[in-house]
């Protein structure tokens, strides 16, 4: 599967309307940063060959009020989803 | 606190986020991530660009699974660009090469055979034999290697060695030619020492910044964020950008400016005139510091002799700078008024003013970036140079904000190609074949009579070097474009292309590089971790360790070194290139290639092998192998060690340094740390002199071999002068005309770096911008009945292809000229591109040449 996080730039008067426009995409949340303008979201998919998580930030570039997307972290294994939702501690 | 595996991955990728961007997230919306998670994080410097990122891999199991912007890197400061972002996938391409490769019919290399996987002694034994008949037959021209600015720092090296040292050959050539040539030979005729002075930091410092045939929204993504940043935080801060086309640069430009192909000339001239005109310059900086010079003019575009353009060119390809004075060199630049650089170049008078005086005002630090618009160029050292010019007149030069900058497109095109010295005319850290003085130094220094090494004239102490074809070695040099001829005429038989794609990126593929590469005599290798285009022309393949599956090395192109360990090994029989350079010279002795009278200077060589007299010469082999171990505890292989029984990397590093950073060397500047120091760093940028970088050369306070009182000294220069050097503007090679009425330029796109051999096999990025589309301006392509999304044919003098027409995209074209990217290998677009090149440098322009499009 292929979990990544991303920093999206908004302009800070705006963060919590894009924020809202953000998670109506499927895999999409976004964990704060909307005061600053510097919104903390991660894009997950559950491992097709062709990484949806590419398309979904592509997207995002595009939806209303953001100002540039930049990728900071990705992860991308090939364990199945029953091992990564297994409990590790 | 239980937590699935996808949580605590999760948690660390917001957590990640979260420090970069300097946000606090609030507690409970961030896990306490405690415990392992079983993957192994190391630096790693990214694979694409010369921009120098540094990426933590993060490796489970024997593979890569996970990549992140290293937060701890000077360079990206935790950022990383959509390529970087993919990095890990492009180890794992379906097609990787996993064992040799030989053309083959009944059981024997035939040219014409298919290939066969063959063993790896079959493939050397295969090879050594050509190598060798071609060496004994042709001279030191016969056998030619083409390597490459993404070879690590000791695969240079070791090339160098081989080829000068042991086949006795300066037929080596990086495909660095192709991108930096114009920017060296700049660097050592203004500065007489190669590589910029500033770095990285002056994109905080600058106020003004301005933009010359660079696209850094897209090849240097990471880089233009920090620009970007200065811009919009810093007041006052102004973005000039010039380009032969609007890119996605010019939606920060302040001063966006499209100008008609090589008026670049024109316009870096004006400005030198208004500056001159204005008495704006620095009349206390160029008293002291700077020499008045001239260049010769008419010099041909390197083609072929018999080419019209080369019979016409008044001083073909000389470049003798004669000195002038302050006067003379104020007249030559005062034909170019506003009025005629506007006409010429076609860009409003108004831009070029204000452009003029961001230039000339005292108060305003400006750092001038460029890349191939500046390099691929027949005119590429002049236009570097008329850039230095203007940065010399002003004594903006050598300080924070203030910096000439010329950006590199490969990750070690500085490292490796410049700084090892791996083209025809170089030695390690900036010596030449030239010099006898130098060539003996390297004999020395490599425990090798005299007279080994050839000269560039064939001749050390004013007498005949001697060759084992019998004949003197006459003179040596040869560039890369001269390779593909020189194979094509039968010059050369034998030729190795290493972690590069030369038969896509050399230009003009139909009329030179193919038929040169298929001759019946000639015998290819491609050492490469993909079939691409040039491995399928080849004759034997060889399969590459790539990037993390070996220790490496590479340097930047603000003279950051930075290493990284092996992360993972290498998929089937493939291994590293400087495997494969140290174990094929097992193959050769050194009686095969080297005549009497020289074995004679050392007679216990005779009968030894090149790896032995090369490679375990009790400098190279004087490190025992090691288990590499991080500062952590965490455990890496390095599978070079393994197998020749010493550390490989540590003693091909500590050889090189005695070029750099040993008493009495003959050019003091490049100094390097040893070895273990770059393994705890982030990169560190030389001069390294008592530990310590150097942020700015060439200034008291920043450079140590600046000694006080000094203030500026340009040291690679004997008198510590910088050389200004007056060039006009002159035409272009082959401009459009009635029968081919388009400008093409090529270049890259943000998504695939250089030929896509690695990013088009990532799907991601593959799906992104699957094909190769030529950008064109909407009245062109309406008067050809062309609309978006059509199909059109595009040829030139020399070849033709089919392409989709782009009117709406990234790149937008002025009426007159298109834009086709050359990651392509089902559209390949050299089939169209004039093999002209820089006469000084040798570097090919493939930023101007004519066609014609017409529907297909």
């Amino acid at each position: 599967m292929n979990i990544c996080s991303l920093i999206v730039h908004t302009s800070p008067d705006r963060g919590a309307e894009v924020s809202r426009r953000l998670e109506t995409f499927e895999g999409v949340e976004v964990h704060g940063g909307q005061e600053s303008g510097k919104l903390i979201v991660t894009v997950e998919d559950e491992g097709e060959t062709v990484s949806p998580v590419s398309d979904t930030m592509n997207a995002l570039r595009d939806v209303e009020g953001v100002v540039s997307t930049i990728l900071i972290y990705h992860y991308g294994g090939e364990e199945s989803m029953e091992e990564m939702n297994r409990e590790i501690n | 606190m239980k937590l699935t595996r996808r949580e605590f991955i999760k948690s660390n990728a917001i957590t990640a986020a979260a420090s970069v961007a300097g946000v606090s997230l609030p507690i409970g919306s961030l896990s306490a991530a405690e415990g392992d998670d079983g993957i192994r994080w190391d630096k790693a410097a990214c694979r694409y660009c010369g921009t120098g990122c540094s990426v933590l891999m993060g490796v489970k199991d024997g593979k890569v699974v996970a990549s992140q912007g290293d937060p701890d890197a000077p360079v990206n400061k935790g950022l990383n660009c959509i390529k970087g972002y993919f990095l890990p996938k492009i180890l794992y391409g379906e097609d990787r090469l996993t064992q040799p490769l030989l053309r083959k019919t009944n059981g024997k290399y035939d040219k014409n055979g298919k290939f066969e996987a063959v063993t790896w002694e079959e493939a050397f034994q295969t090879m050594a034999d050509k190598w060798i008949a071609a060496r004994k037959e042709k001279g030191p021209k016969g056998v030619g290697m083409f390597g490459s600015g993404q070879w690590t720092v000791w695969e240079g090296y070791a090339a160098s060695k081989l080829m000068k040292a042991g086949f006795r050959s300066n037929s080596l050539e990086p495909n660095a030619r192709h991108c930096m040539a114009s920017a060296v030979g700049a660097f050592i005729r203004a500065f007489g020492i190669d590589e910029p002075m500033g770095c990285y930091d002056d994109l905080e410092h600058a106020d003004v910044f301005v933009l010359w045939g660079a696209n850094m929204a897209e090849m240097h993504p990471i880089l233009w964020s920090r620009l970007t940043d200065t811009r919009l935080t810093k007041p006052g801060c102004e973005v000039h950008v010039l380009s032969t086309y609007e890119h996605r640069c010019f939606e920060l430009a302040d001063n966006g400016m499209v100008f008609e192909p090589q008026t670049d000339l024109a316009i870096l001239n004006y400005i030198a005139n208004y500056i001159i005109q204005n008495k704006a310059y620095n009349k206390e900086f160029i008293d002291k510091h700077v020499n008045f010079t001239k260049t010769p003019t008419d010099i041909g575009y390197g083609l072929r002799d018999n080419d019209p353009r080369e019979q016409a060119a008044k001083n073909r390809a000389k470049g003798k700078l004669t000195k002038i004075s302050f006067e003379e060199y104020a007249k030559s630049v005062e034909p170019y008024t506003l009025e005629y650089t506007s006409k010429l170049s076609k860009v409003p008078k108004e831009n070029l003013l204000r452009l003029a005086k961001a230039y000339a005002d005292p108060n305003k630090k400006v750092s001038s970036y460029w890349t191939m618009g500046f390099n691929q160029h027949t005119r590429g050292v002049w236009v570097n140079g008329l850039c230095y010019n203007v940065h010399l007149l002003m004594g903006k030069i050598s300080e924070p904000g203030n910096s000439p900058f010329s950006l590199t497109g490969q990750p070690s095109a500085c490292g490796t190609a410049r700084e090892v010295g791996t083209f025809t005319h170089r030695l390690p850290a900036d010596l030449v074949t030239k010099k006898d003085d130098h060539c003996k130094f390297a004999e020395k220094t490599w425990k090798l009579p005299v007279g080994t090494i050839p000269r560039a004239n064939g001749k050390s102490d004013d007498a005949d070097q001697s060759d084992i074809s019998g004949k003197p070695m006459g003179p040596t040099l040869i560039h890369a474009v001269a390779m593909h001829r020189a194979l094509k005429d039968g010059k050369m038989n034998t030729f190795w292309v290493m972690c590069n794609n030369n038969m896509q990126a050399a230009a003009n593929m139909n009329d030179e590089s193919y038929p040169g590469w298929r001759k019946p005599d000639n015998f290819i290798t491609v050492s490469d971790p993909y079939p691409t285009v040039s491995a399928q022309a080849a004759d034997l393949i060889l399969p590459t360790a790539m990037w993390i599956e070996k220790e490496g090395a590479y340097g930047n192109a603000e003279r950051r070194t930075q290493f990284w360990r092996q992360q993972v090994g290498a998929p089937g029989e493939a291994k590293s290139d400087v495997w494969q350079i140290m174990e094929f010279s097992k193959y050769i002795k050194v009686k095969d290639v080297w005549p009497e009278d020289l074995i004679a200077k050392m007679p216990e060589y005779a009968d030894k092998t090149l790896y032995e007299v090369l490679y375990t010469n009790g400098q190279v082999d004087k490190f025992p192998a090691e288990q590499v171990t991080d500062s952590r505890g965490n455990k890496y292989q390095n599978d070079e060690s393994a197998h020749f029984g010493f550390y490989v990397q540590k003693g091909l590093f500590e050889e090189y340094r005695l070029f750099n950073s040993a008493e009495g060397i003959p050019k003091k500047g490049h100094e390097m740390a040893e070895f273990g120091a770059y393994h705890k760093a982030r990169g560190i940028r030389w001069p390294v002199v008592n530990g310590k970088e150097t942020l700015w050369r060439f200034r008291e306070g920043y450079d140590p071999h600046v000694a006080k009182g000094e203030d500026i000294k340009f040291y690679g220069n004997k008198d510590g002068r910088a050389n200004i050097i007056t060039a006009p503007y002159e035409p272009a090679a082959e401009p459009p005309d009635k029968d081919f009425d388009l400008w093409l330029c090529t270049g890259r796109v943000l998504e695939h770096w250089h030929s896509g051999s690695m990013t088009r096999r990532v799907p991601e990025l593959y799906r992104a911008v699957p094909d190769a589309v030529v950008y064109m301006n909407p009245k062109d392509a309406k008067q050809r009945r062309l609309r978006n999304g059509a199909m059109a044919k595009i040829s030139s003098r020399r070849g033709e292809i089919i392409c989709k027409v782009d009117t709406k995209g990234r790149n937008k074209p002025p009426e007159g000229l298109v834009f086709i990217p050359w990651f392509d290998a089902g559209r390949l677009v050299n089939k169209l591109t004039l093999d002209q090149t820089d006469p000084l440098s040798k570097e090919t322009d493939y930023k101007k040449c004519a066609v014609k499009i017409e529907r297909a």
